[in-house]
């Protein structure tokens, strides 16, 4: 493997595993911009990396919080309803 | 049962909460992976009191956000752990600042472990969850450990690298390594998901 190539995928990993620096994130947007193949190593390099994250044991939740998050959605739809039609009934 | 077996697929579901579903949708949504997603969320805060709290900011963002999500970036799985990993990132950094520096007393024989149960509640292990354990046994325990620094403790090599008395270059191999080595079982990984 090329050097250059080594570099791209180092970059490549270091983002997909969060560890990128904010020069490294700079680097690596330039290689993307001139090389679009290595868009499939970053995807790749995420799809494993949350693979793994979704492999621990699964954790059976609270009955309550279903309901939490539906409260939640509602008092947010009721705040967009609302603003809507504050927009709508202005003059 | 057309009707019943498209209600399944993430990807439609999530398109049904995206055109403000919060019925059945959300509920099928919340099904196939709040559990996956409190795992994630334990494993990075330790705390069960503090995941089911953010658990609920988890999904309640992923509702939010349904309507940017595209199947063509990504799967609706790491979509989920992204939006999970950054909420639960967020959370630790705060105790960070109301604490102080927590990292320091790690070791690489605390790199996250895939197998085995746990004190906690577990919901009855799937083949998928059997597949992807098993895929990264072929991790080794140091490039387990630098991921697991990086991604679910959200450090920088540089830091990775005071934390574990490393070399950053050492510590850039290693990720380096350990993604090589999981991309490698991708096709198994990819089975294992869809099982």
């Amino acid at each position: 493997m090329s050097e250059e190539k080594e570099r791209a995928e180092l970059l490549a990993a270091l983002y997909a595993a969060g560890a990128a620096s904010e020069e490294d994130e700079r680097e690596l947007a330039a290689l993307l911009e001139a090389d679009p193949g290595l868009k499939q190593v970053v995807q790749d390099f995420e799809d494993s990396i949350a693979a793994l994250a979704s492999s621990f044991e699964p954790l059976e939740t609270s009955p309550k919080t279903l309901g939490k998050i539906k409260k939640q959605i509602a008092q947010e739809k009721g705040g967009v309803v609302a603003r809507l039609r504050a927009w709508f009934s202005k003059d | 049962m057309i009707a019943e077996q498209q209600a399944r697929d993430p990807v439609d579901i999530v398109a049904a909460m995206a055109a403000g579903d919060s019925g059945p949708a959300l509920n099928a949504f919340y099904e196939q992976y709040a559990s996956m997603v409190l795992a994630l969320l334990m494993k990075m805060l330790g705390s069960r009191a503090e995941a089911e709290e953010i658990l609920q900011d988890v999904f309640v963002e992923l509702w939010r956000r349904a309507p940017q999500y595209d199947s063509g970036r990504g799967s609706v799985v790491a979509w989920v752990i992204t939006v999970a990993r950054c909420r639960a990132l967020d959370a630790l950094r705060a105790r960070s600042r109301r604490h102080g520096d927590r990292q320091s007393e790690y070791s690489e024989g605390d790199a996250l472990v895939t197998e085995g149960g746990r004190p906690d509640v577990l919901v009855s292990s799937t083949r998928w969850h059997q597949a992807l354990r098993q895929a990264f046994q072929r991790l080794s325990a140091e490039q387990r450990a630098v991921l697991e620094l990086s991604y679910f403790q959200g450090m920088s090599h540089g830091q990775i690298a005071d934390t574990l008395g490393l070399p950053v270059g050492t510590v850039k191999s290693r990720i380096l390594a350990g993604m090589r080595s999981m991309r490698t079982m991708l096709p198994v990984i990819h089975r294992a998901m869809k099982a």
